[in-house]
């Protein structure tokens, strides 16, 4: 067990997957001899070449589209999208040609690639470098969404990642990417978990259900312990790690025992994917609810540059009122 | 080199082929038996003949995607019958007539699925090129990439064929000039005499040839082909004349000057070719006529046959596990 940033997680995890498979490949920027530019792929170019670790011109659709290619012909792509606003050039790859190409393959051909998706504000660095994407991509059937936290889940879900058989956006935190956890020294196979029921009860509690992800996480177990200390009350916060295929009973069970519903992200929230939680939460428990489900996301409008990105992404302040309001407060 | 009396009669067959199933094709969607937007190729038949004809003769695998005008090419590689099924949305079909024409995928035999819009297909079959290379098959595998006059003013083509200058893909670029991309003449696509030219700006060779002489298609892919599997990617650009509008229905009179279809004998690859195989001495008008009969009775067999067969259930359209792998078990 060692304390490792968020950072070099990724970096344990694509060399691990790396030596364990030698179908898997890296495709990207700046991966060559400086392994990126977050450092995902340290230390692998001296190590495997350029035939596993292809340095890519700045053409991310192109490239995307190539490993696309590869991934038909038997190989495991990895690809890093530097920053995950740039996915816009890359669109079409995913939703068009991964999305799909399993399905109009009569189910016959999976098509695993992993894109890995820098997301998110901490850096100051505005409108096209900070945005939260996921929810452009939930509504695209075929693909599945992984969007981990801290540093151990990095590993773990990044190995998972890229051990599916099916097209994966591993979408990860920029502002999160010093954060550290310790991470064990190794892991065996049967330690990887599934991308399937991935959802994590961070902390139990009996009067309201938080499910956050990523730096809306952080800034609700914030609150919560707030919370907590001002109203008595008890708050039990899910990360649900995986986004699609979502941990749906895990949040039920949950919703059954506390009757409450707060959802938080860094999206903005029209059309986020808070409000497909709260739908599926209000489907499935209806007049179980003790109240209406809230949501603090992100405000929607454009990400501002400097650290002027911490008027639209939820604050501690925001997070314990919408707690208060969930706990009818 | 110069082609066999048996192989210019082989061309002769492939012209014929890809004409009756032009023709078919126009006849069912216009009695309302074939849905979506299937692009006619009447008029472009040595195109793809040409490429068929240079995959039989170099003994080549050759993966590719389709292109708007390329059934035959795709029906060479999945099957005729199985090709006319999916055309018709039915259980018989390549792909059990849930995908459609449009994107077949069959990577066993070497069928690429194109995007819908087109410009970015370039891009999957570097993908594909690299990994031929990777697994050093490049003496028996190449990949032709093919596309049309507006493709190729996407922008993802240029990242394409600089992706495939930089690593050196086992590649060609093929593109099938018409003159018209959809309702907009070439001369508003780009700036050039030829597209041929671009490959320039990528340190490619490039050529272009007469689309409408199967035998001159045929023997620009086979010394493409032949770059392609030393690793040097290139450009054939071929020209030829769409003689339908971009879709069946769609009135070209309201943007095309139409006179040419008054005069098609100069272009018809159909009629160039049977006048090449009569000087040569290798055919006459009862054999070519035997030739189109017999063609016509496997098209209209392969119709009639998949006309017999059902439309796929709700069942088979809704399986998840046909979405996703390890056992989606239902939506997620």
């Amino acid at each position: 067990m060692s304390q490792q940033i968020l950072l070099r997680a990724h970096n344990i995890a694509v060399a691990e997957e790396m030596a364990k498979d030698d179908k898997v490949i890296v495709i990207g920027e700046d991966v060559g001899p400086k392994g990126g530019i977050w450092t995902t792929f340290m230390g692998l170019y001296p190590k495997y070449g350029e035939n596993r670790v292809i340095e890519m011109p700045m053409a991310e659709a192109g490239y995307s589209m190539f490993a696309a290619g590869a991934a038909m012909m038997g190989y495991r792509p990895v690809v890093e999208i530097m920053f995950a606003d740039f996915a816009t050039l890359s669109f079409e790859a995913i939703v068009d040609v991964c999305a799909k190409f399993r399905y109009n393959s009569m189910g016959k051909h999976s098509l695993p690639i992993t894109f890995i998706l820098p997301q998110g504000v901490g850096a100051g660095s505005g409108a096209h470098h900070s945005q939260s994407v996921e929810s452009w991509f939930a509504n695209v059937p075929g693909l599945k969404i992984v969007a981990p936290t801290g540093a151990a889940d990095v590993r773990l879900f990044l190995r998972a990642s890229i051990r599916d058989d099916d097209p994966v956006l591993f979408i990860w935190h920029r502002g999160l990417m010093i954060s550290r956890e310790d991470i064990p020294d190794t892991l065996a196979d049967d330690e990887i978990p599934s991308l399937k029921n991935a959802g994590k009860i961070v902390k139990e509690g009996n009067d309201l259900t938080v499910v956050a992800y990523q730096r809306s996480l952080v800034v609700a177990q914030m609150a919560a312990a707030e919370v907590e200390a001002e109203t008595g009350k008890t708050i039990e916060i899910i990360d649900p790690r995986v986004l699609i295929p979502f941990d749906k009973e895990k949040m039920f069970a949950s919703l059954r025992k506390t009757g409450r519903l707060l959802v938080a992200h860094d999206a903005p929230e029209r059309g986020g994917f808070g409000a497909q939680i709260v739908t599926w939460a209000v489907e499935e428990l209806g007049t179980e609810l003790k109240a209406n489900p809230v949501s603090v996301c992100g405000k929607n409008t454009v990400i501002p540059f400097n650290k002027l990105e911490d008027y639209v992404v939820p604050n501690k302040e925001e997070m314990k009122a919408g707690m208060k309001k969930a706990l009818g407060l | 080199m110069s082609f066999t009396k048996e192989q210019m009669l082989d061309m002769y067959s492939e012209l014929a082929r890809s004409r009756v199933l032009g023709e078919k094709i126009v006849e069912f969607i216009k009695s309302g038996k074939i849905s979506g937007s299937i692009h006619p190729c009447l008029g472009q038949e040595a195109v793809t003949s040409g490429i068929i004809s240079a995959a039989k003769i170099s003994g080549l695998n050759i993966y590719h995607t389709g292109t708007h005008r390329g059934q035959t090419l795709m029906a060479y590689k999945v099957g005729f019958s199985p090709f006319i099924g999916e055309v018709l949305g039915r259980t018989s079909g390549a792909n059990a007539g849930v995908s459609g024409e449009y994107h077949l995928t069959d990577i066993e035999h070497g069928l690429i699925p194109a995007t819908g819009a087109l410009g970015g297909t370039w891009g999957i079959l570097d993908g594909v090129a690299w990994a031929i290379k990777q697994q050093g098959r490049t003496d028996d595998t190449v990949v032709l990439a093919p596309y049309g006059d507006g493709a190729v003013s996407e922008g993802a083509t240029f990242e394409a064929l600089n992706i495939a200058a930089l690593l050196k893909l086992p590649i060609l670029f093929f593109i099938e000039n018409n003159g018209v991309a959809m309702s907009t003449p070439v001369s508003k696509q780009y700036p050039l005499e030829n597209l041929s030219e671009r490959a320039k700006a990528f340190g490619m060779q490039g050529v272009t040839v007469d689309g409408n002489d199967v035998v001159a298609v045929t023997q620009a892919v086979l010394d493409g082909l032949k770059l392609a599997q030393q690793c040097i990617p290139n450009i054939v650009e071929v020209k030829t004349w769409r003689w339908e509008g971009h879709f069946v229905g769609d009135n070209q009179a309201q943007y095309r000057d139409t006179s040419f279809l008054q005069h098609l004998d100069d272009i018809d690859p159909v009629l160039i070719h049977e006048k090449k195989l009569k000087e040569l001495g290798y055919a006459d008008d009862a054999y070519m006529a035997k030739v189109r009969e017999e063609m016509t009775k496997e098209i209209v067999d392969a119709f009639d046959y998949n006309l017999t067969q059902g439309f796929p259930v709700r069942e088979t359209v809704l399986d998840y596990n046909r979405l996703y792998s390890n056992d989606a078990g239902g939506e997620i």
